[in-house]
């Protein structure tokens, strides 16, 4: 993170709470999903956010995308300020990709038309939108004749690359990338990997990429960040974190990574019982029920603020 | 011999589609075979078919299909009935379709040893406590009482094997289990069935599409590709030395940190994964195969190696045009 650098995404303080009802008569609950997070991505680099269902990562690439406006919090897109901003302007600056390329395409709509969209939002004419389509289509590898068919028509890898075609029409800065690949059979994941790091290259894009998989994760991101019930309690240089990792939630999560090499056996898990749950995060450390690090001072005392939030970051305990 | 499930050029169509073309495979007792290969290659309908869950329309045969050295392919519905859920259990991907929403777990599991074993109410609650107890499930007395949608996705999965567990079955077939868990809560789980496996003996056939989980777990790997097992051996021999192109290409096509350096392209296999089909001629990997000749279309050879490893590909163990 050298200063200087044009940082396109800046967070400053961003929480996301939710009320949510039990019950008819039940007081509300608060659901605590992003918490008090500031980060910030240089412009052309790779955000990857890892963390397990729940940590808030899904909230965190809505409110990225001016989805959902933030409880509280500054976010910063290319300069400018997300709240308040034009929703043309913001569809020209940042652009999502999803999971599930089904439910993210209208299914009776016909692929050139839904490509074209944005361009349509943005005032092209017609003539020059189709144009545009034919040329997407080609940059993510798709026939041309694939305009006119229906989502259903396609399989999963291309209805994945038509969710990019529609993303990058109006050659946005950022791209949103939330478990792109999740649905995909690993062959086709390999080949959507690929597309995405040769466009990221060719349109100069920013990427925050988000996925449970850390090996994906590793693969595409120069910076990782490790999201724990709403907090990022590790942020560094992809190199690092994956060589040394600090915090003891990082390291169970590297090591439940399970790599194609037989005879190493399944991975040791000192991690407790028990989900995390937003709606009722514990205090002191958040992660201190699964820790197999945790003392008294965890269970009372938040840790420090920093790139590893734990308290025996400094001192590599366990490590 | 201990071989607890057999199966000899196992085929099921639809209509004039062939979802499964001929497999042969063995589970051991005390083994993992896992059966992997990517969605529509027939690896969910072949271990539906062992528990003859295949819907009415299916077509079925089987040369051979022995559960701990009996024929069952001809068993009816009452003695299937017997063995399902006693002799033979299944888990699946997602616990909260195969558990009902509408009945406390208590209720669910109970039923299993009242039908299969005519336990009575008070044996049975004890027998499933310390089931879900040995499963890992905390305060198990209080579980019984509580429906599925209170339990997170670790907790219903570790019911479901519990419950799958309650009779001592010789075979467990589980499909993607730990595909919807995170990736922590999946380590966890992976252990669990590993120590029980040990503990009971149990012959495990494991369906999954990820490669890791296979190498982690697997005693012997079938790859399975539009309804055709394409290689099969021992885990660690097909690891090291896959011998069909579309293992080689599965296995390049995933990052491995560490090895595969970040940004590096993968190795993809190009083309889209076949659906089924009215049936392929010749080799149906052809049309993604980065080594295929125009004799590929011809019927397809199998070469023998050692230890019971074998592939199907026109180019024999040494890369050359096997001439078949």
């Amino acid at each position: 993170m050298v200063g200087g650098m044009n940082h396109v995404i800046e967070a400053i303080g961003l929480s996301q709470v939710f009320r949510q009802r039990q019950g008819l008569f039940a007081s509300a609950r608060q659901v605590m999903a992003v918490d008090d997070l500031s980060f910030r991505v240089a412009e052309g680099s790779a955000l990857g956010i890892v963390g397990e269902s729940g940590c808030g990562k899904s909230t965190l690439a809505r409110m990225l995308l001016g989805l959902l406006p933030a409880s509280a919090g500054t976010l910063r897109i290319g300069g400018a300020d997300l709240r308040g901003m034009d929703r043309r302007a913001r569809a020209r600056l940042i652009q999502p990709v999803f999971q599930d390329p089904m439910s993210s395409l209208n299914p009776r709509r016909r692929i050139g038309a839904t490509i074209a969209l944005p361009l349509r939002v943005q005032g092209t004419g017609r003539a020059e939108c189709r144009r545009a389509v034919a040329r997407m289509l080609e940059e993510v590898g798709l026939a041309p004749e694939i305009a006119a068919r229906f989502p259903n028509q396609l399989s999963g890898g291309q209805r994945q690359r038509v969710a990019i075609a529609r993303a990058l029409i109006v050659n946005p800065r950022i791209l949103i990338c939330d478990e792109p690949t999740s649905a995909l059979d690993v062959s086709v994941q390999a080949q959507i990997l690929n597309l995405l790091m040769d466009l990221r290259a060719r349109f100069k894009l920013t990427l925050v990429f988000i996925s449970h998989n850390l090996a994906v994760v590793e693969h595409i991101a120069d910076e990782v960040a490790v999201m724990y019930l709403g907090r990022f309690v590790e942020h560094s240089a992809n190199a690092e974190i994956f060589a040394a990792p600090r915090h003891p939630y990082t390291r169970a999560l590297l090591a439940s990574v399970l790599t194609p090499e037989p005879g190493l056996g399944l991975p040791e898990m000192p991690l407790g019982e028990g989900s995390p749950d937003p709606t009722n995060i514990p205090p002191g450390c958040r992660f201190h029920p699964r820790c197999p690090l945790a003392t008294e001072l965890c269970r009372n005392q938040a840790p420090p603020r920093g790139a590893v939030e734990c308290h025996f970051a400094a001192s590599g305990a366990g490590a | 011999m201990n071989a607890v499930l057999e199966i000899e050029d196992l085929r099921i169509g639809f209509g004039p589609l062939e979802a499964v073309r001929g497999i042969d495979l063995v589970v051991e007792r005390g083994q993992t075979h896992c059966l992997v290969g990517e969605s529509g290659c027939g690896k969910s309908v072949s271990a539906l078919s062992v528990l003859r869950l295949l819907p009415k329309r299916a077509r079925f045969s089987a040369a051979r299909l022995a559960f701990e050295g009996n024929d069952i392919a001809g068993l009816g519905e009452r003695g299937m009935a017997r063995l399902r859920g006693d002799r033979m259990a299944m888990i699946f991907q997602e616990p909260m379709t195969s558990l009902n929403p509408a009945y406390t777990i208590g209720s669910q599991m109970i039923e299993v040893l009242r039908r299969h074993r005519g336990a009575s109410r008070a044996a049975a609650v004890d027998r499933c406590i310390a089931m879900l107890e040995r499963v890992g499930v905390t305060a198990p007395a209080m579980r019984l009482g509580q429906f599925p949608h209170q339990l997170s996705g670790g907790l219903r999965q570790r019911v479901m094997i519990a419950t799958a567990l309650l009779c001592e079955p010789a075979l467990l077939i589980a499909d993607e289990p730990t595909t919807a868990l995170d990736v922590t809560v999946q380590a966890q789980f992976l252990r669990l069935l590993a120590d029980i496996q040990r503990q009971m003996g149990l012959a495990v056939l494991l369906i999954t599409h990820d490669l890791g989980v296979v190498a982690r777990v697997a005693d012997r790997v079938s790859v399975m590709y539009a309804g055709r097992i394409v290689e099969h051996g021992a885990t660690g021999a097909v690891f090291a030395a896959p011998r069909h192109p579309y293992t080689r290409g599965l296995l390049a096509s995933i990052p491995v940190p560490g090895k595969i350096p970040p940004g590096g392209r993968l190795g993809s296999i190009p083309g889209i994964v076949p659906r089924i089909g009215a049936g392929f001629a010749g080799c149906a990997f052809r049309a993604r195969c980065a080594v295929a000749m125009p004799a590929c279309a011809a019927p397809v050879p199998e070469h023998r190696l050692a230890d019971g490893h074998r592939f199907a590909c026109h180019l024999g163990p040494d890369g050359a045009w096997s001439g078949a």
